[in-house]
């Protein structure tokens, strides 16, 4: 798995995706610099809701879009993928490290935005900064989990992500009540929440229990689907 | 006996290590393969046919690659689809030619020899890219490779893990006539090794280089299998066409008709010979002679059906 896991990350990190992923996560630091910068006192909650609301709920899913539908589709479109699958390992053993691939990449930037927004926008509060953080990771994994599937699934990945992130997580989620139950992006602020619940409250958040549990259904689903999809598939 | 171990009883023997069996696949209403049912035995094995026989699918449903829509493919005993543990003893090389143009030609073969669980690791690739002639530009990226030290690597990687069974599609395309020497070299001892090489190809004369048995494809069916010489004999049977151009056609055609290896002569009205002919050899020696005794000029001398897809239309519709 060393070798996938070691060629995924080398395949990812492409001097262009990584340029546009790294600016679109220095989104959050700068407006919260800027924030700093012009205005006297401590953000309000507002300010707050809305770059937090901004990593996590677009920003992150495009950056984890951007990377982690690559890992499979450029393989498929260069038709490199065979290389992987005519080898005597078992498919999960490929898809694991492609996985875990994906999310080496992308948390590092994420994580990083999250906690150097966090510091300006929450002023130092520790225990919020560790919170966005921490939930913005798990968004991460949950992202890189269902579009690694995508990337698998077709060669549109990325305009299936887009369809998904702004439909689904940015749209939908906020009309319709039932859809929380249903959105990467509500597991992630649910996270955030079960760490600090000062910060993030509102009445449409989960409870820890149903996000994590909600989360755990997610990783394992989509790995087994990606799984199956790589068993059945016609590699090119 | 283990499967592995009656696996291990065909590498040298004179059984079948391949079997397909009425496979069929399509994709939507269009048949790539039309039932085909066929066996391989170690040596070198070629599959030739015209570009888009399906012999690219076949070999993609052999290699377990692609899914077949109906009958089954079985290697060493073993359906070979969804089955990732005989693929330590298979090699394949697919015809496409891209490679991680990032890594190192050495650093490739290494991985997918470790990725094939391959011992003494080191070894094995200094002696895979020694195969293949490669050792000076094997700390080079592959992006800077011609095609033909692309197509080289590749063997070098299909072989790292010496494999019982090497799939080869249209291996030598790329190749410069030294590549090619050299590729037909590898290939003939590493069957007279026992193993087993299955090579596709749309040129005849690569497959009669080095295939003892060959499968020819055409339109997804079998049109013909077993010796490479019964059917390169039948080959040379059939009539061939050949379009004359002169200033006196009916002079050229009276005197053509007499000779031994003309089989029919026609006049087209634009003035153009038609000549029929088994023995063209023969007739290209003889037509030259013909004109210059009639003081005839000739002006065009053409085949009209020597390309590979009348040369296998033939050998379907005998």
């Amino acid at each position: 798995m060393w070798f996938i896991y070691k060629l995924t990350l080398r395949q990812l990190s492409g001097r262009w995706r990584l340029l546009i992923t790294l600016l679109l996560t220095a989104l959050p630091v700068v407006m919260g610099v800027i924030r700093s910068l012009v205005e006297d006192g401590p953000p309000d909650a507002e300010f707050q809701t809305g770059v937090v609301g901004m990593l996590v709920g677009v920003i992150m899913p495009l950056v984890v879009l951007a990377i982690a539908s690559a890992a499979f589709t450029n393989e498929i479109e260069d038709r490199t993928l065979a290389n992987l699958t005519l080898t005597p390992i078992p498919r999960w053993k490929i898809i694991v490290p492609k996985l875990l691939g994906a999310i080496s990449v992308a948390a590092p930037m994420i994580a990083t935005s999250a906690l150097i927004a966090g510091y300006f926008i929450y002023e130092g509060d520790v225990k919020a900064i560790l919170s966005t953080t921490v939930g913005a990771v798990v968004g991460v994994v949950l992202y890189s989990t269902v579009f690694t599937w995508a990337g698998i699934m077709t060669t549109r990945a990325i305009g299936f992500g887009l369809l998904y992130v702004f439909l689904w997580e940015v749209m939908l989620s906020g009309i319709v009540p039932g859809v929380r139950f249903l959105s990467l992006n509500h597991y992630s602020v649910s996270v955030m929440r079960a760490i600090d619940e000062r910060r993030f409250t509102g009445e449409d958040m989960l409870s820890s229990g149903v996000a994590v549990g909600a989360s755990f259904g997610v990783l394992v689903i989509f790995l087994l689907l990606s799984i199956r999809r790589l068993r059945r598939m016609d590699v090119p | 006996m283990t499967p592995r171990s009656s696996a291990h009883a065909f590498v040298g023997s004179s059984e079948a290590v391949i079997r397909v069996e009425n496979v069929s696949r399509w994709f939507g209403n269009v048949v790539s393969v039309s039932d085909v049912s066929f066996e391989i035995k170690p040596g070198i094995t070629g599959l030739l046919g015209p570009n888009g026989a399906g012999k690219t699918t076949l070999l993609r449903m052999i290699t377990g690659l692609a899914a077949v829509s109906d009958g089954r493919v079985t290697v060493f005993g073993e359906t070979v689809r969804n089955n990732s543990s005989l693929y330590s003893r298979i090699g394949v090389m697919s015809e496409h030619e891209t490679v991680y143009q990032f890594m190192k030609g050495r650093d490739f073969v290494k991985m997918m020899g470790q990725l094939r669980g391959v011992k003494d690791i080191d070894n094995a690739v200094d002696k895979a890219i020694n195969l293949v002639d490669l050792s000076d530009a094997a700390y080079r990226p592959m992006g800077t490779y011609s095609r033909g030290m692309r197509q080289r690597m590749r063997l070098a990687a299909t072989l790292v893990h010496e494999p019982d069974i090497l799939l080869l599609d249209e291996p030598l395309n790329g190749a410069d006539p030294r590549q090619r020497e050299h590729f037909k070299n590898l290939l003939l001892s590493y069957a007279a090794s026992g193993k087993t090489v299955v090579l596709s190809s749309h040129i005849l004369e690569e497959v009669e280089q080095l295939a003892d048995t060959v499968l020819l494809i055409v339109n997804g069916k079998l049109a013909a299998s077993g010796d490479f010489h019964a059917i390169r004999a039948a080959l040379n049977d059939r009539p061939y066409h050949v379009r004359v151009i002169s200033d006196s056609p009916r002079d050229l055609a009276s005197a053509l008709v007499k000779l031994k290896s003309v089989d029919a002569v026609n006049v087209d009205p634009d003035g153009a010979i038609v000549v029929q002919s088994r023995n063209v050899r023969d007739l290209q020696i003889e037509l030259p002679r013909l004109a210059k005794a009639l003081a005839v000029r000739v002006r065009r001398v053409e085949p009209l059906d020597d390309s590979l897809e009348s040369v296998f239309g033939y050998l379907v519709d005998r």
